[in-house]
């Protein structure tokens, strides 16, 4: 999975979540549930969908690494097959 | 024969719109079998039956009009050998809140609570499933078995939010979209390649003004609750410092073994510690009616749950005191989605006997929440936050939640409140035994 890959995908899920979102608006580097006023509950729906459309695997202890953009998409390059 | 009525809707809710039905003539329903969809200014809400029998006629026709609780809905013919219940009158609209009975199957003892919780999930009525277990304990099983034919009538689409949403802006049937989502679910994806293959005729009515109307009648709905709260009930409001450093370690450590799907939130430790500190303070559990306390022995833990285009909705997670955290955490993650989806059932509205609010999510430190009539409590917890803490007469820096609680000074004083919050504190110090 490749960058571009990982962050259709990310908003695709998201796109579910915050039907309103524009991901042209969303600033990849910063707090993405205070930019998108999203709870726990949405937040963790997210990385649920993201691991049900790439298969990986996101243990308790990196969900940090999903805090903004850059780092999911990061992520997901670095840990898809 | 049997009437079926527009139930009771929840607290200020005594007018509805018919949006479709999900029965025909001569179809059998089940108890807890899902029949029509109506819509009142707060929500969509699946409304349930709680007879069995064939349905004999659909009296009203789907429509603009907004309909009073009580308004005659559909005719049901009763099985043979089956007891109707005997049928509420029409209450007139003024009376209809309180005067309306809600619709639930009468309560039965059934073997374990994890089964009952089940059967209420699924609509099954204990008492009518033969049980395959020792002595004819009905079990797990025997629940979803009871269910099978209760699924496979209703026929209900499983679709996102989004997919809903655009499903109705662009007039696609979401039921013949193919599902590409897991478990069936129609995504937006599904609804958008529909769309290309088969445009909506241009005389299909789209209701392209919904979401900003449904907001502004839903602000008045709250406006309408709130205003008979703060009119009506004499609040008191008390607040505890909660410190959650071994429930957060606890959970932590509990998530780090499970997969996505199975994590807990913080949420739902301490909706099933509230649960459990009102079995202890049970006249904050219930409701007030005829200017009178009704405590309930059922704790239906009403849960604050804000909408994305705004208002908020506060639906039942029933029997909760009686649920594992897993179960908690399902229901809670389930009713959230229905929400957001607007998918609500009617008993979620009609029957919590009090309410939860966790505004820390939106980084509020401390909540002062107003009591949802006729409920006579309302719990807030805010954002969990590190605070020094004395331990042992050393300072340390612990995560502290700040839990606030409002009473109704008609039916407890501050020292049942303060008890409340007590046992709170002193479960959430277990959390291993919630």
């Amino acid at each position: 999975m490749n960058k571009e890959q990982a962050r259709q995908t990310i908003f695709e899920v998201l796109g579910e979540i915050a039907p309103e979102v524009d991901p042209a608006t969303v600033d990849d580097s910063s707090d993405l549930t205070e930019q998108l006023d999203l709870d726990s509950m949405d937040y963790l729906n997210w990385m649920l969908g993201i691991n049900q459309a790439t298969g990986v695997e996101i243990p308790q202890r990196d969900v940090s690494r999903f805090l903004t953009i850059d780092g999911a998409v990061e992520y997901l390059v670095s840990h898809s097959g | 024969m049997i009437d079926f009525v527009l139930p009771s809707l929840g607290a200020d809710m005594d007018l509805a719109k018919l949006n479709c039905w999900l029965v025909k003539p001569g179809d059998t329903v089940h108890k807890g079998q899902i029949i029509a969809e109506v819509e009142t200014d707060k929500a969509v809400l699946e409304v349930e039956c709680w007879d069995e029998g064939v349905v004999e006629e659909l009296v009203l026709a789907p429509g603009p009009t907004r309909l009073p609780v009580g308004t005659l809905l559909a005719l049901i013919r009763p099985l043979e050998g089956a007891q109707p219940r005997p049928s509420p009158k029409a209450p007139a609209v003024a009376e209809a809140v309180t005067a309306q009975p809600i619709h639930r199957a009468p309560r039965h003892e059934v073997p374990s609570p994890p089964v009952r919780h089940l059967a209420h999930q699924l609509g099954v009525d204990t008492a009518r499933v033969a049980g395959s277990g020792p002595a004819g304990e009905v079990t797990r099983e025997d629940v979803r078995r009871a269910a099978e034919p209760v699924i496979g009538l209703e026929q209900r689409v499983k679709a996102s939010p989004l997919a809903r949403r655009l499903a109705r802006e662009t007039g696609v049937d979401l039921g013949i979209v193919p599902a590409s989502g897991l478990a069936g679910l129609v995504t937006a994806k599904d609804v958008r390649a529909m769309e290309q293959v088969t445009p909506a005729p241009p005389d299909l009515p789209v209701e392209t003004t919904e979401p900003e109307g449904r907001s502004e009648t839903m602000r008045r709905a709250i406006a309408r609750s709130m205003a008979h709260s703060k009119r009506e009930i004499p609040h008191y409001y008390l607040a505890n410092h909660i410190d959650l450093d071994r429930a957060l370690r606890w959970l932590t450590a509990q998530n780090e073994e499970r997969p996505i799907s199975g994590r807990i939130l913080p949420a739902a430790l301490l909706l099933k510690a509230t649960a459990l500190a009102l079995r202890e303070t049970p006249d904050l559990n219930g409701r007030w009616v005829d200017d009178g306390f009704r405590p309930s022995d059922a704790i239906h833990l009403g849960v604050a749950i804000s909408l994305r285009e705004g208002g908020l909705v506060a639906p039942a997670i029933h029997d909760a005191d009686r649920l594992s955290l897993e179960e908690m955490m399902a229901s809670l993650r389930d009713l959230v989605n229905r929400a957001r989806s607007w998918r609500l059932r009617s008993s979620e509205m009609s029957d919590p006997t009090i309410t939860v609010t966790n505004l820390g999510e939106r980084g509020v430190e401390t909540a002062f929440p107003v009591i949802i009539p006729p409920q006579v409590a309302i719990v807030g917890f805010g954002r969990v936050v590190d605070m020094p803490v004395a331990i042992d007469g050393q300072p340390a820096v612990h995560p502290v939640v700040h839990a606030t609680l409002a009473g109704d000074h008609r039916v407890t004083d501050g020292h049942r409140g303060g008890l409340f919050l007590d046992a709170l504190d002193r479960l959430l110090q277990e959390p291993e035994a919630l």
